[in-house]
């Protein structure tokens, strides 16, 4: 660690052109990050050609600017209209939905804000001073230990099942189900595809999820729009409350922690660090019970994981030249506009560039609780807006959304079968975000499992001799058994206050 | 007032976009470009292409948008292409998957099916191991096979991608026995070979690079025609006795019934794209092997192609037929 040049690095930062250009990728971030379907893989892809030209210092701070802000954007459609803005904000919907509905979406934003800026902080000086070492924790991590936290990953289905485990898990299987949809993983058989070219990579994530979540709550309120009495926001603060902050300082760290090592993995993102986070702190809390249906901590569990993933995902793709996740994919693109290659070349030949880009994504963090403050107070208004106009806006937005990724009307219609199957599983109080987990974890599980057997030569005995599998297989069970547990403790203390409010 | 004023706007939109276009070749470009491209924003193909895309709006005068239509495995754009209206105002960018989809019948064309204008660049894959294996070349590679044959695992892009279907060619002409071990593209492939959980790797040079020079992995052979300009000193396979070579190729396409007066001057501002030094620098710096062809030897080009990649895949038991 070389302080003296981190020092020349803040210095480069602190000049006005590059914090300008970190402004507008913040500013840029936050709105795309909360329109469904603009993800932050996209903000950065669609920015990447503006940097044409520019001083590599500039463009990659914009870009780690944008990078930061959409992390935090997706949070806010998440918490007002049930629309996780990125599939990194999925997990946040679970909580911020019900608080926003009762009427606390101020207190919400404000937490999810705090959280990100957090957890994009911790990430990112961890990335600044802990990147060799977790690089090559992450080098570690073959076929088998992918497969291993995959499955994981799945045993947080239970902790985000909701009323009913069995719904949960159905839902899961739903979702597993769907996700062998598309070209085999290894052999290349185009499976259930039925000569529908489009479905050949799988059912398209990004619309599935609007229609899952976006569309299914806009059927819903078709129904009752006249009945429905304006939620009363009162949004009066930009900051979370001392309370508020006590009550998630732990879930914070944990968070944070866990977003920065499963963002340092390549090939596993924000959104499963998120949905990782918040079944852990639902599964340590003292009251479970109250998940589900508006706790702060749950808001503050996802949110600082997904943005400490930021800071995580950064790590092997400046390392190893090997993005941590999608958004680092396309920023390993600019790097190489650049005229720069990441990987260990670049540790040696242009060590100034990698301290650069830490002192600037610390930098993007301040800049993000900044104008993500200033934010607030017009996020908010949204759902104050009338429902008979707010919901055929989100439905306009979400085909756009749709249609935008990859630019086909294929896409628009998944959202809309999607939808519908949504509105029906929730009406008979099916979660949705097992069906999520399941269709990011599944193809995960899989091709990580028949990889592991390709090299075994069919001999399962492989996913027992390594280590660090076989830790996080006993981890799955184990917070398999305490999430079980942990139900149960719920159910019997929603029964004794039902059985308390009878008499 | 303004709602009606953007109402008639799109209304105008609407009815210049339906007006068909009726400028002669002579001016050619009279509006905008579109530049397809098969995959998504923001990977190789992609970066490549908008900076064609950018000095081919500076040559033209034109404004030039790159329009990603993914999906399919390159299924969709490529289909895109073939069926975008012949009038000189979409253009293709067409790739190796081209040749290694209608053999795998994911599609129902072939690249018969559009007007090849110019090749862009052939990247060769290499023959990739740990920097600190004790293998030094090919012959030590197959030797190492041939005592261990079960143990050998060759890492690639993806099932039927181009480098599974190299690491097929190198085994046959090695006369070696692997397991093919299939990733979600290149980068997760060189992880793993770097933490040490596979034998070899078969993607491109230049996916490799940055690994190799940074001392992790090296690399054993070339599959090119000739040795890498960025590692001049690694042999290629034809050097050491084994006569195969094989690399992915990206080029520029149009759909057929372009008429040849509009498609000669496309031809001619593409080319004066290549040749600007601005893509030229930006090629060299992602460490792209710029290997231009015009419109007749890519052709035959891509005829000899698609024979080879289909018998590789035959023997592979990743062709239908």
């Amino acid at each position: 660690m070389d302080f003296a040049l981190l020092y020349h690095s803040f210095g480069n930062v602190f000049v006005p052109s590059v914090m300008l250009v970190i402004a507008f990728g913040v500013a840029i971030g936050i709105t795309i990050g909360a329109l469904p379907g603009l993800t932050a893989t996209m903000g950065v892809a669609l920015l990447v050609p503006l940097t044409f030209g520019r001083p590599p210092l500039e463009s990659l701070s914009m870009l780690l600017g944008l990078f930061c802000g959409a992390m935090y954007g997706g949070s806010i459609s998440a918490i007002l209209v049930r629309t996780p803005g990125t599939p990194a904000a999925a997990a946040t919907v679970l909580e911020g939905y019900p608080l926003a509905q009762q009427g606390q979406a101020g207190r919400a934003l404000a937490m999810a804000l705090f959280a990100s800026f957090c957890g994009g902080l911790s990430g990112a000086l961890i990335m600044t001073f802990m990147s060799p070492l977790i690089s090559s924790v992450a080098l570690e991590f073959s076929t088998v230990e992918y497969f291993a936290l995959a499955v994981f990953g799945l045993s947080v289905i239970v902790s985000i099942s909701g009323n009913s485990i069995l719904k949960g898990i159905m839902a899961g299987l739903f979702g597993l189900l769907l996700s062998t949809i598309g070209a085999d993983a290894i052999s290349g058989y185009p499976r259930f595809i039925f000569g529908q070219m489009d479905l050949f990579e799988g059912p398209p994530f990004i619309p599935t999820l609007i229609g899952l979540f976006a569309v299914s709550e806009v059927l819903a309120n078709v129904q009752i729009t006249k009945q429905i009495v304006r939620v009363k926001t009162v949004v009066d603060r930009y900051f979370p409350t001392w309370a508020d902050i006590k009550i998630s300082a732990v879930t914070i760290a944990r968070g944070s922690l866990i977003g920065t090592f499963i963002g340092a993995i390549p090939g596993a993102g924000g959104d499963i660090a998120a949905f990782v986070s918040y079944g852990e702190t639902k599964r340590v809390s003292k009251h479970p019970e109250k998940f589900g249906t508006g706790a702060i901590e749950g808001v503050a569990a996802a949110e600082c994981a997904n943005n400490a993933c930021s800071g995580g995902a950064m790590i092997p793709l400046l390392s190893l030249g090997v993005p941590g996740d999608a958004v680092t994919a396309v920023l390993l693109g600019a790097f190489v506009l650049q005229g720069l290659q990441p990987g260990p070349l670049l540790y040696k030949e242009h060590i100034d560039i990698v301290y650069n880009v830490f002192a600037s994504l610390i930098v993007a963090n301040f800049a993000m609780l900044i104008i993500g403050a200033l934010g607030i107070r017009l996020f908010a208004k949204v759902i104050m807006v009338k429902r008979a106009i707010l919901m055929p806006a989100i439905l306009v937005l979400s085909v756009v959304g749709s249609y935008a990724m990859r630019g086909d009307t294929f896409d628009v219609y998944v959202m809309l079968v999607f939808g519908v199957v949504g509105y029906f599983m929730q009406k008979h109080d099916f979660p949705l975000s097992p069906i999520l987990l399941a269709l990011i974890l599944g193809p995960m599980a899989e091709a990580n499992l028949r990889r592991s057997l390709v090299i075994s030569g069919g001999d399962f005995s492989i996913i027992f001799s390594r280590p660090i599998a076989v830790g996080l297989l006993i981890l799955a069970v184990g917070s398999l058994i305490a999430s079980v547990y942990n139900h149960r403790k719920i159910q019997n203390r929603l029964a004794a206050a039902s059985g308390l409010e009878g008499e | 007032m303004k709602r009606r004023s953007v109402l008639v706007g799109l209304g105008a939109a609407a009815l210049i976009g339906a007006v068909p276009f009726s400028a002669s070749a002579a001016e050619w470009p009279a509006k905008p470009i579109t530049m397809i491209c098969p995959w998504s924003a923001g990977g190789g193909t992609d970066l490549l292409l908008r900076k064609l895309a950018a000095s081919l709006a500076k040559e033209t005068k034109q404004t030039v948008v790159v329009s990603n239509n993914t999906g399919g495995g390159g299924a969709i754009g490529h289909a895109a292409i073939m069926r975008a209206p012949a009038d000189g105002y979409t253009i293709g960018m067409i790739t190796f998957e081209l040749n290694s989809l209608p053999p795998q019948g994911l599609i129902p064309f072939t690249w018969k099916d559009f007007d090849p204008i110019m090749r862009i660049n052939v990247d060769a894959p290499a023959l990739t191991v740990k920097a600190d294996s004790p293998m030094k070349n090919l012959k030590d590679f197959a030797d190492y096979a041939k005592a261990h044959p079960d143990d050998v695992t060759i890492g690639n892009s993806g099932p039927g991608s181009v480098w599974h279907i190299a690491a097929a060619m190198m085994a046959d002409e090695l006369g070696i026995k692997a397991k093919y071990v299939p990733f979600d593209g290149a980068a997760p492939a060189v992880t793993a070979l770097v933490g040490g959980h596979l034998t070899a790797v078969s993607v491109s040079v230049a996916e490799v690079r940055s690994q190799v020079a940074g001392g992790n992995l090296k690399m054993l052979g070339v599959m090119g025609e000739t040795r890498s300009d960025l590692f001049p000193d690694v042999p290629t396979f034809s050097e050491q006795g084994v006569k195969a070579t094989f690399g992915t190729w990206r080029g520029i396409a149009l759909p057929k019934g372009v008429p040849a007066e509009t498609r000669a001057k496309i031809a001619k501002a593409l080319k004066a794209a290549y040749d600007d030094p601005e893509f030229q620098e930006f090629a060299k710096n992602a460490g792209l092997a710029l290997a231009y062809q015009n419109d007749k030897d890519f052709t035959a080009f891509l005829d000899k192609n698609a024979n080879d990649v289909h018998r590789v895949m035959l023997s592979l038991g990743l062709a239908k037929k």
